[in-house]
C-alpha cells in the first residue's frame, strides 16, 4: 500500500514535470519568435523617415515598443501627407506614454469608433471648436505668461 | 446484561457457539468469509491502480504517442504564434489610427 502510494506520487511529479516542460517549451519558442532589439542604425531608410522624431531616444526604448513602432511605421508610406504630418507630430508624445496609458488610449479609441457616426461627428466638431478657441487664446495672450 | 461481557468473553462465546454449528453451516460460513476477503482485496487494488493510471495517461509511452504529442505541441505553437501576430497587427492598426486621426491624441490619452 505504501509502495503504491509512493509510485502514484512519483508518477504525479513526473506528469507535472512533463507538463511544465511543455509550457516552458512553448514559452521559449514564442520568445524566440520575437526579434531582438533593433538599433537605429540598422533600420531601413523608410523606417528611419517614419520614426525620425524618435531618433535620439530609439535605442533606449524597450524591445516590445520598438517592434510595435516598426509595425506602425510600415503603414507610413501609405498615409496621406496630412496624416504623415500628424503621425510624426504625435509620435514623441505617444512614445513617452506608459504601456498602460497606451492601452487605455486604444480602448478609448475603439469605444469612440463604436459611437454612432452622427454623434461622433458632433464630438469632432466640438473638439475642433475647442481647438480653435485655444489657438485664438494663445495668439491673444503673451507667450511668456503661458510659461 | 452485557455489562459483564468483555471482548475476550464474546470471542469465547462465539467460538463455543460455532463449535455447536453443523459442518454444512460452518463450511458455508468459511466460504462466505473467503469470498468477502477476496472481494475486499480486489477493491483495494483497483483503487490504487486507477489513480496511477490517471496520471499515466498524460505521459506518452510509445513512439506514436510522442509523435501525437509533438504534433499537438507544434499546433499549439503555431496557433499561439498566429494569434500573437494577429493581435500585434490589430494593435498597430489602432496605433496608426490614433496617431493619424482628425481627433487630437489628447482626447484618447489621460
Amino acid at each position: 500500500m505504501n509502495h503504491n502510494f509512493i509510485f502514484v506520487k512519483i508518477n504525479f511529479v513526473l506528469t507535472r514535470i512533463f507538463l511544465t516542460g511543455i509550457v516552458l517549451f512553448l514559452f521559449l519558442v514564442s520568445s524566440a519568435v520575437r526579434a531582438a532589439p533593433e538599433p537605429w542604425k540598422s533600420l531601413s531608410p523608410a523606417h528611419q523617415e517614419a520614426l525620425a522624431p524618435l531618433k535620439q531616444q530609439w535605442d533606449g526604448l524597450p524591445e516590445v515598443q520598438q517592434h510595435r513602432l516598426l509595425k506602425t511605421a510600415k503603414r507610413y508610406p501609405s498615409l496621406t501627407r496630412e496624416q504623415k504630418q500628424r503621425f510624426q507630430e504625435r509620435l514623441t508624445i505617444w512614445s513617452k506614454l506608459t504601456p498602460e496609458q497606451r492601452e487605455a488610449a486604444r480602448e478609448k479609441y475603439q469605444a469612440f469608433k463604436k459611437v454612432p457616426a452622427d454623434t461622433r461627428e458632433e464630438v469632432k466638431q466640438m473638439v475642433r471648436q475647442e481647438q480653435e478657441n485655444k489657438a485664438k487664446q494663445t495668439t491673444d495672450t503673451d507667450p511668456e505668461d503661458e510659461q | 446484561m452485557t455489562t459483564n461481557l468483555d471482548s475476550e468473553k464474546i470471542a469465547q462465546l462465539l467460538t463455543q457457539s460455532s463449535r455447536q454449528l453443523d459442518s454444512t453451516t460452518l463450511s458455508a460460513l468459511a466460504d462466505a468469509r473467503k469470498n468477502a476477503l477476496n472481494r475486499q482485496t480486489v477493491r483495494a487494488t483497483t483503487a490504487v491502480l486507477s489513480t496511477g493510471r490517471w496520471t499515466h495517461i498524460l505521459i506518452p509511452h510509445s513512439g506514436r504517442q510522442w509523435l501525437v504529442t509533438g504534433m499537438l505541441v507544434a499546433i499549439l505553437v503555431f496557433a499561439t504564434g498566429y494569434w500573437q501576430h494577429a493581435l500585434e497587427q490589430q494593435i498597430s492598426e489602432i496605433d496608426v489610427a490614433i496617431l493619424t486621426d482628425e481627433m487630437p491624441i489628447e482626447v484618447f490619452v489621460d
